[in-house]
């Protein structure tokens, strides 16, 4: 039997889950909008041109890509520590510890975020504690803002940023860190000169990964967010349901599979060329 | 003068049954080499661990050159490892490498310069020390691993098997060169190894491990030739084992024949152990220890044999023999007497009653 046989399953899901409603995407991106607001169908690329043309777009465009990477980056560093803890655990507690890492996955992303709420809100864990030990008079604004969103998306990043790191650094030989151990390296020095840069690659792979989900990401600024934190993701879902502007809807969608495809291009050259 | 001394030297690991190291203790000379020998698992990698400090002991003191190390973490110690993977840094140039351990050390660059040279010539590698190990053989890399250890002049060189990532063909030859280093240097070392060629042929001293105990330490020639237990009579050499019984001092009664061994009592049974009649034992009995006799040739103990095999494997010539003490092995080199026996001829064999190992069975 032919053995691209065996891949029927997967490209028969895959077209029908996800390239079928991304040509159906391209298409309506293509229909014009009419004054009163209908979708005319059409194929012309003035939607692009006004999507594009608009201030907003790049505004968003801007405050998305420094969200995502602003959580990638806070996702990978907290990540770091607590793979190194997996790593320098007894070989019978990793699985358990790895497990515990990526367990939030298992979780609903909403239900998570509920949780964040109870904990950051203005009768929150958080605000009730520093109130309590009389720390703050006002409460401290952790969700609804900014500030929310970030805490949110990082927290929701990091077990991926662990699935990455727990990978790459498992590859990474104990013995070079003893051997620097013997040749007078502190645990300090052992780590900045030897762990680091030998875990460099691993934790670029970490930060493109996490920064891709981040800017695609829509509950955590959706909910956390409390309809003041404007991401391409959210103004997405604003288009098609709210102004029902669908066609725009389509185009800012297409443009941000654009922009991750390319990413995803880069990452795949960067990781080789430093490979070579 | 005692260099490095371990003194009841112990390590269990959690949730197993014995300890992986229980109780070494040993002496060795400054400037001598010292081969930590037996099998895997017996505890001779945990041993060195603990030297350097990597492992920490359950129990026992390590002592270089009178100083208590056994607190001092692995960076304070001042040992030179060198790994069985060799564990060179990936992203470091040779020269790099070997600068590792000076720079750590704060010491000035052109003095860390001249030493990294130095370490290089010395192991003959001063034309690749800007490769970075990848591009290096495997040989190439352990002589940068053995470089990088030296530099830092370590009171003790901690080699794990130095030797087991080689090819067969080059092992012999870096054995050869690491032993000859040592002594230029004059470095303090202890090499594990589960290669009993390796240890005799490098070691000043072998300590045979088993089952996290020293069994027996002693010269190369002292271990070989008059093994202290079982154990080692069986890991190092190879010998015929039979079965046989005590009859008196001295005399033990083995198939159908008395043969004498010396000196009595028996190994490790304990002062007038083995003189007690009708104790079973078994004895060893090396194969270069055997030869053909000729009519009338006296020695100690004279077996009628039948050859039942013959292996000839260039300049030894191994018999496989049948007498009425049991199968012995005989190995003879080639062109001496006997080394033409023909499958199914008849031999006398004789052997010292001093070549005669006697251990409870």
């Amino acid at each position: 039997m032919n053995a691209a046989l065996l891949l029927l399953p997967a490209v028969l899901i895959l077209a029908a889950g996800f390239l079928y409603p991304v040509a159906l995407l391209g298409r309506i991106s293509l229909n014009r909008t009419s004054d009163i607001g209908a979708m005319e169908p059409d194929l012309t690329l003035a939607t692009f041109e006004k999507v594009v043309g608009d201030d907003f777009t790049w505004e968003l465009a801007w405050n998305t890509a420094t969200l995502a990477a602003g959580s990638a980056l806070a996702a990978t560093a907290l990540a770091l520590p607590v793979v190194l803890l997996i790593r320098a655990a007894p070989p019978r507690w990793r699985g358990l510890l790895s497990l515990m890492a990526i367990a939030p996955l298992l979780v609903s992303g909403t239900a998570r975020i509920v949780g964040w709420l109870a904990i950051l809100g203005d009768q929150g864990l958080i605000n009730a504690a520093l109130e309590g030990l009389g720390l703050a008079t006002e409460p401290l604004r952790l969700i609804n803002n900014l500030t929310g969103v970030r805490i949110g998306l990082t927290e929701s990043l990091m077990p991926y940023a662990c699935l990455v790191l727990i990978a790459g650094l498992g590859r990474l030989d104990p013995r070079l860190e003893e051997a620097a151990a013997t040749l007078g390296a502190t645990r300090t020095k052992t780590f900045l000169r030897v762990t680091l840069p030998l875990a460099a690659p691993a934790l670029l792979a970490a930060f493109l990964l996490t920064f891709v989900l981040g800017v695609s990401a829509f509950i955590t600024p959706r909910l956390m967010g409390g309809g003041r934190v404007f991401v391409i993701a959210t103004e997405i879902f604003d288009l098609a349901l709210e102004t029902v502007d669908w066609p725009a809807a389509a185009a800012l969608a297409m443009l941000l599979l654009g922009a991750l495809a390319v990413a995803l291009v880069l990452r795949t050259a960067l990781t080789r060329s430093a490979r070579a | 003068m005692t260099h490095l001394r371990l003194e009841g030297l112990t390590r269990r690991f959690p949730g197993a049954a014995h300890p992986a190291v229980d109780g070494v203790s040993l002496q060795l000379p400054k400037g001598a080499l010292l081969a930590l020998l037996g099998p895997s698992g017996c505890g001779k990698t945990t041993t060195l661990r603990m030297i350097a400090g990597l492992e920490v002991p359950d129990g026992g003191r390590v002592l270089v050159a009178g100083q208590d190390v056994t607190a001092l973490p692995p960076h304070r110690r001042n040992m030179g490892v060198v790994f069985q993977s060799y564990a060179l840094f990936p992203h470091m140039t040779a020269a790099a490498n070997v600068a590792f351990g000076l720079e750590m050390r704060g010491i000035g660059r052109a003095e860390r310069r001249a030493r990294v040279d130095e370490a290089l010539a010395l192991v003959g590698l001063s034309d690749l020390a800007l490769r970075k190990p990848r591009q290096l053989s495997g040989g190439q890399q352990q002589r940068v691993a053995l470089a990088r250890a030296l530099a830092i002049r370590p009171d003790l060189l901690l080699l794990d098997e130095p030797l087991s990532a080689l090819d067969a063909k080059l092992r012999e030859g870096v054995r050869d060169e690491i032993r000859a280093l040592q002594q230029r240097v004059g470095a303090t070392t202890v090499f594990v190894t589960h290669d009993q060629t390796e240890a005799l042929a490098m070691a000043d001293l072998v300590a045979v491990m088993n089952e996290g105990r020293v069994e027996q330490l002693g010269a190369p020639e002292e271990v070989f030739e008059r093994p202290a237990t079982r154990f080692v009579a069986t890991f190092v050499g190879r010998a015929a084992r039979l079965p046989g019984k005590v009859e008196g001092p001295g005399v033990v009664r083995c198939g159908e024949v008395a043969l004498r061994f010396s000196p009595s009592p028996v190994h490790g049974g304990g002062p007038g152990w083995g003189d007690a009649a009708g104790t079973t034992v078994e004895l060893f009995i090396r194969p270069h220890h055997i030869r053909p006799l000729v009519e009338g040739q006296p020695a100690d103990n004279v077996l009628d044999a039948q050859v039942l095999r013959r292996t000839f494997t260039g300049d030894v010539v191994a018999l496989e023999c049948a007498t009425p003490a049991g199968t012995l092995l005989a190995e003879l080199h080639g062109g001496t007497r006997g080394a033409s026996a023909a499958v199914g001829s008849r031999l006398r064999l004789g052997f010292a009653a001093q070549d005669v190992r006697v251990f409870p069975a």
